[in-house]
């Protein structure tokens, strides 16, 4: 090997090989022999050896499923009953009003949430992290317990809450003047939407919060000062500095979110059961309701899939925006 | 220059401090509702504090199995989050670091399968776990959240941030892969590996439907499912709702309390720099 | 940490080994010969019966040990499931092969699950003295063709009531009709809700938020200006007739006139709750299983009445039954059917668990001793049942409809007729 070839060896590779290492596995060669297995081999078989313990778990428990799951979409599955319709399945979906409202609530609890999940948590982490290692601790703390307390307490609360009678927000907007009738928030298929969103912020920023503050306190101050240094106010610093640090976090609270918001059941469930008059329905809903209620189960994993592409075209969308790898 | 940064820092801090109550309030009511008589829970105006406070709930709750379901809820979320942080800081520090073919293609199925709902696969699942004779059992609960790629998510982030320099240093001094990771990898990710356990404790405490479907002795049932019982059709007994509820929190908080230490240990990287 | 985290791991590990290995071994204990093998069946119930000493489960266990002292070779398992995740459960349950072996539910999920090939036939448990003793319809309700697949236990009606005490401290008890069937029309409906209104207390509850109950709300529209859900033969669903708008929008009006309350955002549970409670003066949906449900928290007397009706009052009623699950092994079939005879006819249980419901006997060869005049009124109006719709094919599908039709005519989303005609079409593309 000439040495032209090894650094541009070094430039077009990825960060993986070093030129240490190269020095090193040049001396090797002799060894390299007896061993009969090349370097990206050895490499190959340690990265899966990591991998092993995961997969195991993931090929038995989730993946396989997902096969069977995929193949129940072909047929026309009750509980004992099952024949093969093909795409039957995916075209009635389509024709399916329900189904389709059910994707444009979905759709817009998405677009809606995670946006401003991403701005409340950082907001929130970038306020929290720099505080004393109490008060710290206990914002933190705080923002987690929705999560902590569940979705028995949360929707108790929230329930009373919209409650058009006894409920604290009606109370506080009359008493405001902003209203004049006892608005029925969760009954009123112009509302519902939107005060269910609400209660998931409350329960999706806990986790990123957690990760971000955790991340933030993990950048390496000197770059900080470094930019201070060079006169930069706090928005650039954050800009600059901060953000592009924080991106891998963000990427995973944006695919993470994105995908639970997706995904939102257990609120529906407990709230609305999709109502008032499918406004607050949603893809996930009715894949439960189909699989479980009334037992269509390959009606279910036809719209579960459906569901599922959906997801993977956002999630491909944002690993490009967010996936940047970032080298300093 | 100096009170015009500190006012900010107050008023942020106010702003906070009122969000805040919103987050804590739910919080604040299931323990107060515990305590409170059933035509309380109720009230149209409703009592900030119990006033005529009463442990019959509890004994309500208690006169049921309300310990072993609290155990089986223990073991099931311990040996989950024990399982998931093992297996996922491992895969994720190969996926962010290691280099191997088919990297990406592994890496997207894993997202992939969070793409699609639990519900699709619930049925094939519960059949694959009767097949291998272990419905019914705790373990069912435990092994099919573990398969979950969420941790092995969250690490491979946490881990891309590993400097190079460090692990390429280690190599050249001799140490073994496995090494490296015990000894390098696995101290500078220890808050990702943290959070990840307090995650999935709580995830797998609250995966209702995964114990549903999985459980079906009266000894085998777990505090949600527990709970869910002492419900009837048209009756919700508020105050018993809340004790369980209640109860439920407990060891997670302490978990949450446990584990929150790891966090704060934020790691210099000034060491490896240049 | 290191340390904390393999020590916690190795705990974990062994005793969820333990606990995973001991209970691990599948609960079909049968010995492979014998007289008289050991049978082990497994038993899923509903809230059906009381809760005794607030511990879900424990009659059904003194019922199963009592079965168990006759029966020695078989043993019941118990399993206690409730009816919001219940479902679910008994769904996933038969499509993955675990499901129980004895289910006792309604007609509504057990002819469905029946139909599909799940349950196994008890046309020999339904034999002479069966049918001589049990009302045409509620047989009717437990076959699907001619095979039948629930053993039908206890039924009642359902229909509206109202706070007694609070009504005569009003002066308004007399605006009821407290004779014979209790029947009353539209316009004295209305008459007694305006006076109830007028003197600041709330109507009741048109609760619409989720599928509970709502066999209270179709048995209300289908009642008022006679416009009943589907046709006789439950071939076809009929509520949207003219006279079914009219019910509906006379509901509609009801609401933004204040004599009703909007239950758009309301379940049932919570719309008897407000009635229990004493904050509106009555309810769209009672029975006499509800009021021992409910003997607790009333501390008022509760007057039954029917559901407005031009003519007669046509009531929906609830029915229980068992059924017996075919999981592919007789001998618990077998078993299965031994413990349905027991819960149904024996001599000392059978009577105790109609009791247990609050319901009345199918099998009019059963003594039940209620001698309250709320259960002889309800035991008379089982002479003005309705059809019972609840085998017509999709009928779980069918009830996914309803609530959102009644939630789109109180909030103006559609017109009466607009959303009945939608339910309508939706529901009957069901029937296939």
């Amino acid at each position: 090997m000439n040495k032209p070839v090894l650094k541009e060896k070094i430039l077009n590779e990825n960060t993986n090989t070093d030129r240490t290492v190269l020095k090193e596995v040049k001396s090797k060669k002799s060894r390299k022999k007896i061993l009969s297995l090349s370097k990206k081999q050895k490499e190959d078989l340690i990265g899966y050896a990591f991998l092993v313990p995961a997969v195991l778990f993931f090929g038995t428990f989730v993946f396989y499923p997902i096969l069977k799951g995929l193949y129940n979409s072909f047929f026309n599955m009750t509980w004992k009953d099952t024949t093969f319709i093909g795409l039957d399945n995916y075209i009635a979906l389509f024709n399916d009003e329900i189904f389709l409202k059910s994707l444009v609530n979905t759709a817009t609890i998405v677009l809606v949430a995670v946006p401003l999940i991403i701005i409340f948590s950082l907001a929130v982490s970038l306020l929290v992290y720099k505080l004393k290692s109490v008060s710290r601790s206990v914002f933190r703390a705080v923002f987690y317990l929705p999560v902590v307390t569940g979705s028995v307490a949360v929707t108790v609360v929230w329930r009373w809450i919209y409650d058009p009678y006894s409920g604290v927000l009606n109370y506080i907007l009359k008493t405001l003047g902003i209203i004049d009738d006892n608005i029925i928030w969760l009954g009123d298929s112009d509302y519902a939407l939107m005060c269910i969103i609400i209660i998931l912020l409350t329960t999706s920023v806990g986790q990123p919060i957690i990760l971000y503050i955790a991340s933030l306190g993990n950048i390496d101050k000197s770059y900080i000062e470094a930019a201070k240094v060079d006169g930069a106010n706090s928005w650039q610093i954050f800009r600059k500095v901060k953000w592009p640090l924080l991106m891998p976090t963000t990427l995973y609270i944006v695919v993470i979110s994105t995908i639970n918001s997706f995904q939102i059941f257990s609120l529906i469930q407990l709230l609305t059961s999709g109502g008032p008059n499918y406004s607050t329905s949603t893809v996930m809903y009715l894949v439960y309701e189909k699989a479980f209620k009334l037992g269509q189960f390959g009606y279910a994993a036809a719209m579960g899939v459906v569901l599922a592409i959906c997801i993977g075209t956002f999630s491909i969308i944002q690993f490009k925006v967010f996936g940047k790898e970032v080298s300093y | 220059m100096k009170t015009k940064t500190k006012l900010r820092k107050i008023l942020s801090v106010l702003a906070l401090a009122v969000v805040a109550i919103i987050f804590v309030f739910p919080f604040y009511w299931i323990i107060t509702g515990a305590f409170k008589i059933q035509e309380v829970t109720i009230l149209e105006t409703p009592q900030w504090f119990p006033l005529e406070p009463t442990f019959e709930n509890w004994i309500k709750l208690f006169k049921n199995p309300t310990l072993i379901w609290l155990r089986n809820s223990f073991i099931i979320s311990i040996s989950t989050m024990i399982l998931v942080c093992i297996t996922a800081s491992l895969a994720g520090y190969a996926l962010a670091k290691k280099n191997f073919r088919g990297k990406e293609i592994i890496f997207g199925i894993f997202v992939a399968a969070m793409a699609l709902p639990k519900q699709v696969i619930l049925v094939p699942l519960v059949q694959i776990v009767n097949q291998w004779g272990f419905h019914n059992t705790l373990l069912a609960c435990i092994l099919p959240a573990v398969g979950f790629p969420f941790g092995i998510f969250l690490m491979k982030q946490f881990s891309e941030t590993l400097p190079r320099e460090l692990l390429e240093a280690a190599k050249i001094d001799g140490c073994s892969e496995i090494g490296i990771f015990i000894k390098i990898v696995l101290p500078l990710v220890k808050p990702g590996v943290a959070a990840l356990g307090i995650f999935t404790f709580i995830t797998s405490w609250n995966d209702y439907f995964l114990q549903l479907v999985m459980l079906v002795e009266k000894e085998k049932l777990t505090m949600p499912l527990g709970v869910a019982l002492m419900q009837q059709e048209f009756t919700t007994n508020y105050g018993v709702l809340m004790a369980g509820a209640t109860l439920a929190c407990i060891p997670i908080i302490i978990v949450f309390v446990l584990f929150q230490k790891n966090f704060t240990q934020g790691i210099t990287m000034g060491a490896v720099k240049g | 940490m290191k340390k904390v985290f393999s020590m916690l791991l190795i705990i974990a590990l062994i005793l969820s080994m333990m606990v995973g290995c001991s209970n691990g071994e599948k609960s079909s204990g049968e010995a492979s010969g014998g007289e008289q093998a050991n049978v082990e069946i497994n038993f899923w119930n509903f809230p059906n019966y009381t809760v005794i000493d607030d511990q879900p489960g424990k009659y059904e266990e003194e019922l199963v040990a009592a079965f168990e002292a006759k029966n020695p070779g078989i043993k019941v398992n118990v399993q206690m499931i409730d009816f919001k995740s219940g479902p679910d459960k008994i769904n996933t349950a038969i499509a993955a092969g675990t499901a129980p072996d004895v289910i006792y539910d309604a007609p509504g999920r057990i002819i469905a699950w029946g139909k599909d090939g799940a349950l196994a036939k008890l046309n020999d448990m339904i034999d002479d003295g069966v049918k001589e003793n049990v009302s045409e319809s509620i047989l009717r309700a437990s076959r699907a063709g001619d095979d039948y697949y629930m053993y039908p236990t206890h039924h009642a009606p359902f229909m509206m009531a109202f706070n007694k005490t609070e009504l005569e401290e009003m002066g308004l008890l007399n605006m009821l009709n407290l004779e014979g069937d209790r029947s009353w029309t539209v316009a004295e409906f209305e008459a007694f809700l305006e006076a109830v209104v007028a003197k600041g207390k709330r109507g009741p509850v048109v609760f619409a938020s989720s599928q509970g109950g709502d066999q209270g709300t179709r048995a209300f529209i289908a009642n008022l200006y006679d416009s009943p859900i589907t046709n006789e033969d439950l071939t076809e669903y009929t509520v949207n007739t003219e006279n079914g708008a009219k019910s509906l929008e006379w509901v509609v009006n009801a609401i933004d006139n204040g004599l009703l309350e909007n239950g758009s955002a309301v379940d049932a549970g919570t719309a008897i709750d407000e009635f229990v409670t004493g904050r509106v003066i009555g309810t769209l949906l009672w029975s006499p299983g509800l009021e021992k449900l409910k003997q607790e928290s009333l501390n008022f007397e509760t007057v039954f009445v029917p559901y407005p009706n031009s003519e007669n009052p046509k009531l929906e009623f609830l029915v229980g039954g068992l059924c017996v699950l075919d999981n592919g092994d007789d001998a618990k079939i077998a078993a299965s059917k031994k413990f349905i005879d027991f819960i149904a006819n024996d001599p000392e249980w059978g009577a105790k668990n109609i009791e247990s419901t609050g319901s009345f006997a199918v099998d009019q060869r059963i003594e039940t001793t209620y001698d309250s005049p709320m259960m002889k009124y309800n035991a008379t109006m089982s002479n003005n049942y309705s059809t019972y719709y609840n085998t017509i094919p999709g009928f779980v599908e069918m009830r996914t409809f309803w609530f959102p039709a009644l939630q789109a005519a109180i909030n103006d989303d559609k017109s009466a007729k607009e959303a009945l005609d939608d339910f309508v079409v939706k529901s009957n593309e069901t029937i296939k």
